[in-house]
């Protein structure tokens, strides 16, 4: 008996040769897409901190009413001190996904995290 | 023969529309963040081509800031300043003029529970400022002096105010009409997809790419949790709540939504959602009815049929208005 293969054309061989590769190819393009994420910092839009969410960091930034303190860790980018007197980014909590933000409004402070892919969330945007 | 084998042929057609897939243009967004108006506005559109859409962000975060100078009343100059220091009437640019004429509306349909004169309220208890404080009752009893919706007269362009020390204040108001600016914005440029987004006072142009948009509403009482999840498209939401601002004093929590007739924070909600036409109408709309309340709020409501609201009230129970469930991506 035969093996399989032997059933095969040229073309046959031809054709599955060409979809293996092509495979190979998107396999290959799929791993090359970004994947890490960066916290981006800017004061009174002036960009003046930019560094990976996976390295564990603490930044003081100054603004025009004192220093914020962010913190990077496996929770995420957080407020974890604020001069202003309500703390409404303190309470906050981490941003993790692209797209996220924090702002501390009276320093002037904005976080966003960019790069990456989002996970799929419950909803675009949050009516607070 | 080769071509007449139906597997060859299928993967052949399989491969075909992959790449199909792979290389159907996919939407361009432009997503841009920037202080504005006390707050953080962000904007997202999209497009299938990129061309124009910078130049519709630009012109829509110029509106923005041109319009927060006129409405804004801690910018000098501006059209609240002007208001504030004026012993007689007034006239007011249109964009002024149509803040005006919406929040009286609303401040009449409310009995007052919306209220644009309350500048020196606000001020007292400073909830803006550094050391938010508990004011004596004399001092509110003395800033509720004047208010109400029959504070403000609004003849065509002229305003007069019924007593030459009041302060308007237009909090509950400017931002939402702002943002409703800048949709004209967006549109004008030939965008029809796209969110504005002024500290949670939100438009939703046309889609989210391929479905309505999902806005989740913030759960009054646990800040990570959404409490509901709406699909809207060419709708504003709105949420006040008592959560966004606040300080304690003596142990007692102390909110920014003040109640025109005591002059203190408003007790009978914990939050309301508004959906609506317009921005400016949602905002002022969810001030007034948190103040109300749910029993008293769905009144009112009834007054503008096209606008839907849920409350969370006192004691944290979920109470909408009739046609808010058609909102509701779970009714």
């Amino acid at each position: 008996m035969k093996p399989p293969w032997k059933f095969l054309t040229l073309a046959d061989q031809l054709l599955i040769a060409c979809l293996a590769l092509l495979g190979v190819l998107g396999l290959a393009w799929s791993l090359s897409a970004p994947r890490g994420q960066r916290v981006m910092v800017s004061v009174s839009d002036r960009l003046v901190y930019l560094g990976s969410l996976d390295k564990e960091d603490m930044v003081e930034l100054s603004g025009p009413v004192g220093k914020t303190v962010l913190t990077v860790d496996h929770q995420g980018a957080r407020i974890t001190a604020a001069p202003c007197p309500l703390k409404v980014c303190m309470t906050m909590g981490p941003a993790v996904q692209q797209g996220d933000i924090l702002a501390c409004v009276p320093n002037r402070v904005l976080v966003e995290i960019e790069g990456g892919a989002s996970q799929p969330a419950d909803y675009d945007l949050l009516s607070h | 023969m080769f071509w007449n084998r139906p597997l060859a042929l299928f993967l052949l057609a399989f491969v075909a529309i992959l790449a199909w897939w792979q290389s159907r243009p996919s939407d361009q967004v432009l997503h841009r963040t920037q202080f504005l108006m006390g707050t953080i506005v962000e904007v997202k559109a999209f497009a299938s081509s990129s061309a124009g859409l910078d130049a519709a962000m630009d012109a829509a975060f110029a509106e923005m800031a041109r319009l927060d100078q006129l409405l804004s009343r801690y910018q000098r100059g501006s059209d609240v300043e002007r208001i504030n220091n004026a012993e007689a009437s007034i006239d007011v640019a249109p964009e002024t003029e149509a803040v005006l004429r919406l929040g009286l509306d609303v401040s009449k349909k409310s009995q007052g529970a919306f209220d644009l004169s309350l500048g020196r309220l606000k001020k007292l208890w400073g909830f803006d400022q550094e050391h938010p404080h508990v004011p004596s009752s004399e001092a509110v009893h003395e800033a509720l002096k004047g208010i109400g919706p029959e504070a403000l007269d609004l003849v065509g362009s002229q305003l007069r105010k019924r007593h030459p020390d009041l302060s308007v204040d237009f909090g509950g108001i400017a931002k939402g009409y702002i943002v409703d600016q800048a949709i004209d914005v967006l549109k004008r440029h030939g965008v029809e997809s796209a969110s504005v987004n002024a500290g949670g006072d939100m438009y939703l142009l046309g889609y989210h790419q391929d479905r309505p948009w999902r806005i989740g509403i913030q759960h009054p009482r646990h800040p990570n949790q959404a409490l509901d999840i709406l699909t809207v498209h060419d709708r504003a939401v709105v949420t006040s709540g008592d959560y966004e601002q606040f300080f304690v004093e003596d142990g007692t929590r102390y909110h920014h939504l003040l109640d025109p007739q005591t002059g203190y924070p408003a007790g009978s909600s914990q939050s309301v959602t508004v959906v609506a036409d317009s921005v400016a109408l949602a905002d002022a709309l969810a001030t007034a009815l948190f103040v109300l309340g749910p029993d008293k709020g769905r009144g009112m409501l009834a007054s503008y049929p096209d606008a839907v609201a849920l409350w969370v009230d006192a004691a944290g129970q979920l109470l909408a208005s009739e046609g808010f469930n058609a909102y509701r991506l779970d009714p």
